[in-house]
């Protein structure tokens, strides 16, 4: 049952401050499907990304007093909060031990039959329009973005100088917006 | 750094992304600080990061939801899942001395003049929503006419048959110019009336083609405001010669030959 409330930024910051229960469930239906493709991009299980998803949601609820919007959108300090949690994880002894006997077989067939359906966004669509973004682009944006490469660890896996990456980057996200007509 | 090298410097992106170094996310923090229309450019930046991980997103399973449901609210009924307390329903004491039913009058008053103001409120802010609906639309109606309006124009003018023809004002009207595309295949006629000048009330500009010496009707032009666009005449095989005469509205069977504004020979 997909309900036809949209909040605004402004209106969904104010809701969850006062601890709203319904804000926080929009809150989870609108963006967990980005935040849980993130997690999997840096650890390709599904079953681990989905109690790294549920753990993230418990911080951003937790923590959000902490949140400020002068200092950029609610979205970005959510990828920032799942994304530094997914990368812990992967570094923690425990996930390196585990991951050996992980099948990754299991774990791709799991992902890809996940189609969303409940997504408000309109995915689809969006889907088509980033499929314009050039190859090279997409992957820096990826890399950066997605996974939480440095800049400096981008330069050396790509084999490109700091300054290309900084400028194919720039190109990238200016790319995106002209394709998002932002 | 001013605005415009903050901008192309590119640190505006690492920020969004989230990968800037701790010295670099301050100095973002107190460019922002500074210059407020940074935080114009840095939104754009990411919604559009925003949109392209929408683009990507994974739906996670929904026991997620669930779980994580359960361990924020335990104790929301679908949190915990368990049956709600059960609180006993006090018996009433019949001695109380207060008058309940007094209470109960004079809220549910209360909540009627309450809901009178709100509804009354909601009321004129549905009016204005309306109204400016309406005004909306009404304007978009007028840009699509126009847009139509154009393009068929374009239409016109780039049709590769398009032959014209310009129309030069006569002594009678020395400014007056229009100018006529002779479509080559089919003899249709348009005309793009945009330099004449208004015709004046109860007047109207008649096109006439000179065929074999003698003037044979174009059809009416309209020149009212708003309506300079190119218009569809009457088909010309052949003609020697094109004019546009001013002629009492609704058109003559011969035209006015004094009153004759812009004229072409062909």
């Amino acid at each position: 049952m997909v309900k036809a409330i949209k909040y605004t930024e402004e209106d969904l910051i104010a809701l969850l401050r006062s601890g709203d229960e319904s804000a926080f469930s929009y809150l989870y239906d609108n963006y967990s499907g980005a935040l849980f493709n993130i997690i999997l991009k840096i650890i390709n299980n599904h079953e681990l990304g989905e109690e790294i998803l549920q753990e993230a949601f418990v911080k951003i609820w937790n923590n959000f007093s902490t949140y400020d919007s002068s200092k950029g959108r609610l979205f970005t300090w959510m990828v920032n909060i799942t994304r530094n949690l997914a990368i812990d994880t992967l570094r923690s002894k425990s996930f390196k031990k585990e991951s050996k006997t992980q099948s990754s077989e299991n774990a791709v067939s799991n992902v890809s039959n996940s189609v969303n359906e409940s997504n408000r966004f309109d995915s689809l669509g969006l889907r088509k329009q980033v499929g314009f973004l050039k190859e090279d682009q997409k992957q820096i944006i990826d890399l950066a973005y997605f996974e939480g490469y440095t800049h400096n660890e981008i330069s050396k896996k790509l084999g490109i100088p700091m300054g290309t990456v900084k400028t194919r980057m720039r190109s990238a996200i200016s790319e995106l917006k002209k394709i998002l007509q932002l | 750094m001013n605005k415009e090298d903050i901008i192309s410097s590119g640190l505006l992106e690492l920020y969004a992304m989230g990968i800037s170094s701790p010295e670099e996310t301050r100095e973002v923090e107190q460019y922002l600080q500074q210059f407020p229309e940074l935080k114009q450019e840095l939104n754009e930046i990411e919604i559009s990061l925003e949109k392209y991980a929408q683009a990507n997103a994974v739906e996670p399973s929904a026991s997620v939801k669930e779980k994580l449901f359960k361990q924020v609210f335990p104790g929301s009924p679908e949190g915990e899942g368990k049956a709600a307390r059960v609180i006993p329903i006090q018996s009433n004491n019949r001695t109380s001395s207060f008058p309940y039913y007094k209470l109960i009058a004079a809220a549910s008053v209360l909540l009627l003049i309450i809901s009178a103001v709100l509804n009354f409120n909601f009321y004129q802010k549905y009016h204005k929503a309306d109204a400016q609906l309406q005004i909306a639309q009404q304007k978009m109606e007028q840009q699509q006419k126009s847009n139509q309006a154009m393009t068929q124009d374009l239409d016109v003018v780039t049709n590769k048959y398009a032959q014209p023809v310009l129309l030069k004002g006569t002594p009678n009207a020395p400014d007056a110019v229009a100018k006529i595309f002779w479509m080559k295949n089919t003899g249709e006629v348009y005309i793009n009336p945009t330099n004449l000048p208004n015709a004046p009330a109860g007047k109207q500009y008649q096109l006439w083609g000179i065929v074999d010496g003698k003037p044979v009707d174009g059809g009416m032009i309209t020149t009212e405001k708003g309506t300079f666009h190119i218009q569809k005449m009457k088909s010309f095989g052949k003609a020697e010669a094109f004019a546009i005469t001013l002629e009492k509205a609704g058109g003559s069977p011969t035209p006015t030959m004094d009153q004759m504004v812009v004229i072409a020979k062909m």
